[in-house]
């Protein structure tokens, strides 16, 4: 196959990268009126983000591990997302400088009682310095990682053959649990620590449910969004949409099932130290949210996305995309701002800069990926299996 | 009856002329059409004119209905028919019952896929009077095969037509055989 290298989305980049820094500047200027809640907003657009990209990573490494062929025709914009950990490695340095307004346990004398106690018993885990390493590490992984599946999958452009198929399926296979794990302290860290007393070990899983399901949403909007040659879209069939739609289909459902683990096995036991964190969700004003969430976040889309006409129309896919995500950030921002802003009892009192926040940096990522499939070919062209992927039909 | 039926049996070496033998005869009014092969054939479901498979729906339904099921099941027994205070929770406490609605949920919708499935491919039905025909074994091994359902006085401009498509031999079963 002719190598077609993708010159495009020059001035999508251009124009993302606009957004990008008015989003991210108006947001910095939120920060000189009032420089908390800017970062609560800054951090939960951070979180979001970054765990699509890690999602992808995950997905394109799943994929990789079940010796997949069908997604050959997508994996190379699947790839090209989770080389923006780098950039989310910079972006996490606005969190880091301002972690003493976010997170409670960066200075324990300012707690009380049992909170005090907690942080106090955890500081040989959560303290500065070592937080930041961690987080330092996830990068450091996930970027090696990506890198090293992208570098390998472009080399084969040229080279063809073999040999590197099967290192990245070697890789996708054997790093898996080690990406799964870092994405598990992730949410841990960076998430499940705002709140001292959230003791909740399937919370790494919620966090990888939900940015799972939104990588998939990420995927199809950025397939779906150019028609030019030399990418994926021009070159998929129905059944390549169906397929990714049914993947969607699947991780509402697995998201929920997590959801709503996470929810009964606390509900049930009802211990004191547990429930204050769904009590500050459900007694509260966030209550509305999270019924939201049952609703839009599972029932209605699951049923939606039953449909095989719908999964087989890239329009109607991408809306259902779109809505993914939207009800993917209400997700985020339910489990993060009560834990951020200590007064559920005040209400939802959104602001502006949650949404400068959540355009900049999801915008910067755009712009980051779009450059990045610049120079490239738009589909693993030297891969083995693209053919057989051109020809996907599922009997 | 107004006529026996007959099947007509027609093998071809090669997909594409199974798949226009398919067509042709569709548009000759023959509709109770069939395909044998070892291996997945492409566009034969285009070809032989087959709707939409209903396994999808009998799934919903089975899952709805076990959805349904399970928990108007937990709600009788647990709020209605024998009340136990378990840890003060009420009788009728809808998180305690989502486990089992799910899992009931899950079982009969995959049930009504096991047995819908067995109840549209004929299932217990053990044997077909095309399975006499000695060449007709090869659907299993390497040969394609289509097979018409016709009128008994329609079997033989059936079977001249199918021989003029590039069938390799044609055979004809009546049905008491």
């Amino acid at each position: 196959m002719k190598v077609t290298r993708f010159e495009g989305g020059r001035s999508t980049a251009i124009r993302a990268l606009v957004v990008a820094v008015a989003g991210l500047g108006l947001t910095l200027l939120g920060g000189f009126f009032d420089p908390q809640r800017a970062l609560q907003a800054y951090h939960v657009a951070f979180v979001y983000w970054a765990g699509i990209a890690v999602g992808a990573l995950i997905v394109n490494m799943a994929f990789q591990a079940a010796k997949a062929r069908w997604y050959v025709v997508v994996r190379r914009v699947l790839e090209t997302i989770p080389l923006s950990s780098a950039l989310f490695l910079v972006l996490f340095v606005p969190v880091l400088l301002g972690m003493g307004h976010l997170f409670p346990w960066v200075d324990p004398s300012h707690l009380e009682g049992e909170l005090r106690r907690l942080a106090e018993h955890r500081r040989p885990y959560l303290n500065a310095p070592f937080f930041a390493l961690r987080t330092a590490g996830y990068f450091g992984l996930w970027i090696a990682v990506s890198h090293l599946l992208h570098g390998w999958s472009t080399r084969q452009d040229t080279e063809g053959g073999a040999a590197l198929t099967l290192k990245q399926r070697r890789l996708g296979a054997g790093a898996l649990p080690f990406v799964g794990l870092a994405m598990t302290f992730a949410a841990f860290d960076w998430q499940m620590s705002l709140d001292l007393h959230l003791f909740s070990t399937i919370f790494g899983l919620y966090y990888f449910a939900g940015s799972f399901l939104a990588a998939f949403a990420v995927l199809i909007l950025a397939v779906n969004a150019s028609r030019a040659e030399g990418l994926p879209r021009a070159l998929m069939n129905a059944n390549h949409d169906h397929s990714l739609g049914k993947w969607m289909l699947a991780f509402v459902s697995f998201w929920a099932y997590i959801a709503f683990s996470q929810y009964l096995l606390m509900w049930i036991a009802n211990l004191p130290e547990e429930v204050p964190w769904y009590l500050a969700r459900s007694k509260t004003a966030w209550l509305p949210v999270g019924i939201f969430l049952a609703v839009f976040h599972f029932i209605v889309p699951f049923f939606v996305l039953l449909s095989r006409g719908l999964k087989r129309n890239p329009r109607a896919l991408s809306f259902m995309a779109v809505w993914i995500l939207i009800v993917h950030y209400v997700d985020v921002y339910w489990v993060m701002m009560p834990a951020l802003r200590h007064d559920p009892e005040h209400g939802i009192a959104p602001h502006w800069t949650d949404l400068t926040a959540l355009v900049g940096v999801g915008a910067a990522a755009v712009a980051f990926v779009v450059w990045r499939m610049r120079g490239r070919a738009g589909v693993p062209v030297g891969d083995p299996f693209l053919e057989e992927s051109l020809r996907y039909e599922p009997s | 009856m107004a006529s026996a039926a007959t099947w007509v049996l027609a093998e071809f070496k090669d997909e594409a002329a199974l798949c226009a033998a398919a067509r042709r005869l569709r548009e000759l009014g023959q509709q109770r059409l069939d395909a044998h092969s070892p291996v997945p054939l492409h566009g034969i479901d285009e070809a032989l004119g087959l709707r939409k498979s209903p396994v999808p729906l009998i799934a919903l339904i089975g899952g709805v209905a076990g959805v349904a099921g399970g928990y108007l099941m937990q709600w009788w027994m647990n709020a209605v028919d024998f009340p136990i205070n378990v840890a003060n929770r009420g009788f009728h406490s809808p998180p305690t019952n989502i486990p089992i609605t799910f899992e009931t949920g899950v079982l009969l919708a995959s049930l009504s896929i096991v047995f819908g499935l067995f109840a549209l491919c004929g299932f217990p039905r053990t044997h077909h009077p095309v399975f006499e025909t000695e060449g007709f074994r090869t659907a299993s091994v390497d040969a394609l095969w289509l097979s018409a359902e016709v009128k008994a006085e329609d079997a033989e401009p059936v079977s001249r037509e199918l021989e003029k498509l590039g069938a390799v031999q044609v055979s004809r079963v009546p049905e008491g055989l």
